[in-house]
């Protein structure tokens, strides 16, 4: 699988409430902090109904506050290629949006009022060339994708569900049991806080 | 799919040849420019052309409320044009001629917004469709697709005829003359791409109007806008326009001049060539500010600029184009989904007689309805550009339109499905009432995006729309019905001078700091084709201009006299009343006492205007034989990578197409009108370039230049092969350097 345009979105648990202006002044004060990519705007859509929220836009990747699926949450998207395997690929994914979630869970500004929950993520390929929504795609990454998974929840039990609408983007729900925290995960990951 | 599967190759089927062509040049184009093989400002001017736009920070900087941060992008020096880097993401403008779109058309550009920009679709003040933040090396895929369901993005900026706009209800009115689709649609075609529309000083605006009192097309703001009416002509109706010249927005706004009363219909499309060829020869192109058509006639007079008009008509070859889209007027007719029927009683939503009431226009044609789709700030989602084409299938099917008050309609609804249509708008969020009232605020991209903005219109307008909105159906009836339109900055992208209340971004220093305000622009008239523009009233702090308009409104309701219009009662209090009425709220109290009025609307950061940039709306001036060579050079090195495929004889004909278009462009230079024939270009271009010494191949070449063209005209070529096509092609590459030393020293003669 060559795709590289991943996305992965992890919910909030706590902070749905928190005013888009708010994400907005956070948002700002990652540009001129971050170091290994490039981040270059941010754009407040919080008048779209069921759509991103607050966007921070970026070279390699954009963040977002997405409430797309009616539950706000963190979302990465990846746009540049990236290099290694489509697991390394992923699993580069999942360090970069649990930094984000955890930076998030940290910040100042926020001073606590967002904490992110880790038994839902979804999973998504935005490249409808060359994945589209179909079996196929999901039988192409399936095996990187549960070793990924595994690892990243230790082996806990997940379901697995795609969405059937041909319409739609490949995009994946993942359900655990983990009650871990955002930390945890990333850890396992050997990514950093 | 397999991995190495491009979207060129696999929708080749359903992209159309010219389409494809044209998103191929403009591939190759971005490879040469990786290549450095491109100058600067021709690929500037040739992405505008693509409606590839630069955004704010484009030039690599942004100010983040204290300090202007280097963004660190990894293409390093690489520019897609003067100061823009090649890494920073931009806009993508797509055209939409006359806001005409279809339901696949919808899902398309619901499918690239999610891949390539933000998954959300912004409409403009000109019916088109904008994407943001998007890559420049992802525009060829975006183009091919687009192409797939029949949309270019061809000309959507740089000094080229923009979008053709007409009203939105064409067809469908109650009050118009006769439907102006089929015309916009045939002009549209027409000058994209023409030969006579392809070197203007700046850009060129076009639009339609089926009647001359409503505020339809606006044709008094466009270069050329032309209003239906028809004339009987020996016993029989015959169609023509109202047709003006030389309005425009911008900093200086000027009212269209009557160019004639009745154009018949069959010299609309030679008179608007006719039009192009004298702007593109006598425009100005120097002073970017005075290079609109508008200043043109305002130099030489109207009765001067008619007579080179109409001088240039009648020397101007015939062209079958001019009139065959006639013959087959109603090739495009809409046909409604449904059986026309009336509303009668069936259940429907809360909030549906509100909706009804603003957003759904009864057609001419009996029991059918327009509905307006309202959209905040001219935005929707991908999600919800999908589920609309899926109501447009269901309901209406291809009848859908984008608007210049940033809003799709839906045409041909059948009245008794008015009830399920809103409820399946309510279902994705798009069932907001209040189309075309005073809450239905249309902004420009303003300081979020656009490098020319200073102050925040979409902040400005998001939080007009929230209060006004909140106040519903409180809201006065003689206030209702206002229009609030906001522009960023003076060049009215907004279209605030034609808004009752009108509001474009500026700055003032307060105490050392640089404080966002707005311009107020009042009494501006939307309707009788943008009949009048407002006048300003004076500044105001950004953060005060919901007072301003909660008080005019207000004094409005109070003074006016029985019928009394906005603009009447603006007049009538005059300048010194209005500034008195408006004068506390001109205060700005120290940063130490209330900061917020340093920062904008939905911004967090200290105001600053710092990060503004160069525009591009004014695109690259680069003269269209410049451009020309360009192009023979693409098609040179579109030679050398069929001669490295092993495609000798392809890469020997490449080349020598090359050679010819670059002494064609040179021909061109004496002599307007050259066929497209290669041997009538080579007998030109010896008669007119090499016979005359404008070549000026020097004692030392001899006359070599011109001879690898006259050669390779004469030669007949029995088998190709690398070294004949390898030769040939070196040939062309010194031919088209020969040509542009050529151009210029005829410039220099010419300065």
């Amino acid at each position: 699988m060559n795709a590289y345009r991943i996305q992965i979105k992890f919910y909030l648990e706590i902070g749905e409430d928190v005013a888009p202006e708010t994400w907005f002044r956070v948002f700002n004060t990652w540009i001129p902090e971050t170091t290994d990519e490039v981040l270059v705007d941010v754009a407040d859509y919080s008048h779209v109904h069921r759509g991103t929220v607050t966007l921070l836009v970026g070279h390699e990747a954009n963040y977002s506050i997405d409430g797309t699926d009616g539950k706000a949450g963190l979302l990465y998207d990846r746009k540049q290629p990236s290099e290694g395997s489509f697991a390394h690929r992923l699993e580069s994914a999942f360090v970069s949006t649990l930094k984000a979630c955890g930076k998030l869970e940290r910040d100042s500004l926020l001073a606590g009022a967002a904490r992110f929950r880790t038994n839902e993520v979804l999973i998504g390929l935005n490249d409808r060339l060359l994945a589209p929504n179909s079996e196929e795609t999901h039988a192409a990454v399936r095996v990187e994708l549960d070793r990924v998974l595994d690892r990243l929840f230790n082996g806990a039990d997940v379901t697995i569900e795609r969405d059937p609408d041909p319409k739609q983007r490949f995009t994946l729900r993942v359900d655990s049991a983990s009650e871990e925290s955002v930390a945890d995960l990333l850890r396992r990951l050997n990514g950093n806080c | 799919m397999s991995d190495s599967a491009t979207w060129k190759a696999v929708l080749a089927d359903r992209i159309p040849d010219e389409l494809g062509r044209e998103v191929d040049i403009f591939a190759t184009q971005i490879e040469l420019r990786k290549q450095d093989k491109i100058d600067d400002t021709v690929f500037a001017e040739t992405r505008l052309r693509r409606g590839v736009y630069g955004q704010r920070y484009d030039n690599g900087k942004r100010f983040d409320g204290s300090n202007t941060q280097v963004l660190d992008f990894p293409s390093g020096d690489l520019v897609k044009g003067p100061d823009t880097v090649w890494d920073a993401p931009g806009m993508q403008r797509i055209k939409i001629p006359f806001g005409g779109l279809t339901a696949d058309q919808l899902d398309m550009l619901a499918d690239v917004a999610e891949e390539y920009s933000d998954a959300i679709l912004h409409i403009t003040t000109r019916q088109d469709v904008q994407l943001h933040y998007v890559h420049i090396d992802d525009t060829p895929d975006l183009m091919y697709r687009l192409a797939s369901v029949g949309i270019t993005t061809r000309e959507a900026c740089g000094n080229t005829v923009r979008n053709v706009t007409a009203c939105p209800l064409s067809g469908v009115c109650r009050t118009e003359t006769f439907d102006v689709t089929p015309y916009a649609r045939a002009c549209s075609r027409f000058l994209l791409g023409h030969q006579d529309a392809q070197d203007f000083g700046r850009k060129f605006k076009i639009a339609f109007s089926g009647c001359e009192h409503e505020a339809c097309g606006l044709a008094n703001m466009h270069d050329i806008g032309a209003i239906a009416v028809t004339r009987t002509v020996d016993g029989s109706e015959k169609r023509g326009f109202r047709f003006y010249v030389g309005g425009g927005l911008g900093a200086v706004p000027h009212q269209a001049k009557l160019f004639e009363e009745f154009l018949p219909e069959e010299e609309l499309l030679p008179v608007s060539q006719a039009i192009s060829r004298v702007f593109a020869r006598l425009g100005e192109k120097r002073n970017r500010a005075r290079a609109r058509l508008k200043f043109l006639i305002a130099k030489l007079g109207l009765e001067e600029f008619k007579r080179l008009v109409d001088e240039e008509r009648k020397v101007m070859p015939d062209d079958p184009e001019w009139t065959a889209y006639l013959s087959d007027l109603h090739a495009y007719d809409e046909k409604p989904l449904k059986i026309a029927q009336p509303l009668n009683g069936v259940a429907a939503g809360d909030g549906f007689e509100e909706w009804a009431r603003t957003n759904v226009y009864r057609q001419r044609q009996d029991g059918y309805a327009v509905v307006t789709v309202t959209l905040p700030l001219g935005d929707l989602t991908s999600n919800q550009t999908r589920d609309l084409a899926e109501i447009s299938r269901r309901f209406v099917n291809d009848t859908i339109r984008a608007t210049v008050e940033q809003n799709i309609v839906l045409r041909w609804v059948s009245e008794s499905d008015l009830p399920e249509l809103y409820n399946a708008l309510a279902e994705i969020g798009l069932n907001e009432p209040g189309a075309g009232t005073i809450v239905d605020v249309t902004a420009c991209p303003g300081t979020d995006t656009c490098k020319l903005g200073i102050a925040s219109s979409r902040g400005l307008a998001a939080e007009m729309r929230a209060r006004l909105a909140d106040k519903g159906l409180d809201l006065d009836a003689a206030v209702e019905g206002l229009r609030i339109k906001i522009s960023g900055c003076f060049n009215s992208c907004g279209q605030h001078h034609v808004a009752d209340l009108g509001f474009y971004g500026i700055s003032r220093k307060v105490g050392g700091y640089t404080v966002p305000h707005f311009q107020v622009v009042l009494g501006g008239q939307w309707t009788g084709n943008a009949a009048s523009f407002g006048l300003a009233m004076g500044a105001v702090p950004s953060k005060r201009i919901p007072d301003v308009v909660a008080r005019i409104s207000e004094s409005y309701i109070e003074g006016r006299t029985g019928d009394e219009s906005f603009q009447e009662y603006i007049r009538r209090i005059g300048k010194v009343q209005v500034k008195r009425m408006l004068d506390d709220l001109t205060d700005v109290p120290p940063y130490e006492i209330d900061s917020s009025y340093y920062m904008d609307w939905g911004d967090s950061r200290v105001f600053t205007t710092g990060d503004m940039g160069k525009g591009e709306c004014a695109g690259e001036v680069v003269p269209l034989v410049q451009f020309e060579l360009s192009g023979c050079e693409r098609e040179a090195f579109e030679a050398q990578v069929l001669l490295e495929s092993g495609q000798y004889e392809p890469a020997y004909k490449q080349a020598y197409s090359a050679m010819v278009h670059a002494a064609k462009a040179l021909v061109k230079t004496q002599f307007l009108d050259v066929p497209e024939d290669p041997d009538t270009i080579v007998s030109e271009f010896r008669t007119r370039i090499v016979d005359s010494g404008l070549l000026h191949d020097n004692p030392v070449t001899r006359g070599k230049f011109a001879n690898y063209l006259f050669h390779a005209q004469r030669r007949n070529v029995d088998s190709y092969n690398e070294d004949l096509a390898h030769r040939f092609i070196e040939e062309t590459q010194l031919f088209i350097e020969a040509a542009y030393a050529c151009y210029g020293r005829m410039n220099v003669v010419s300065n």
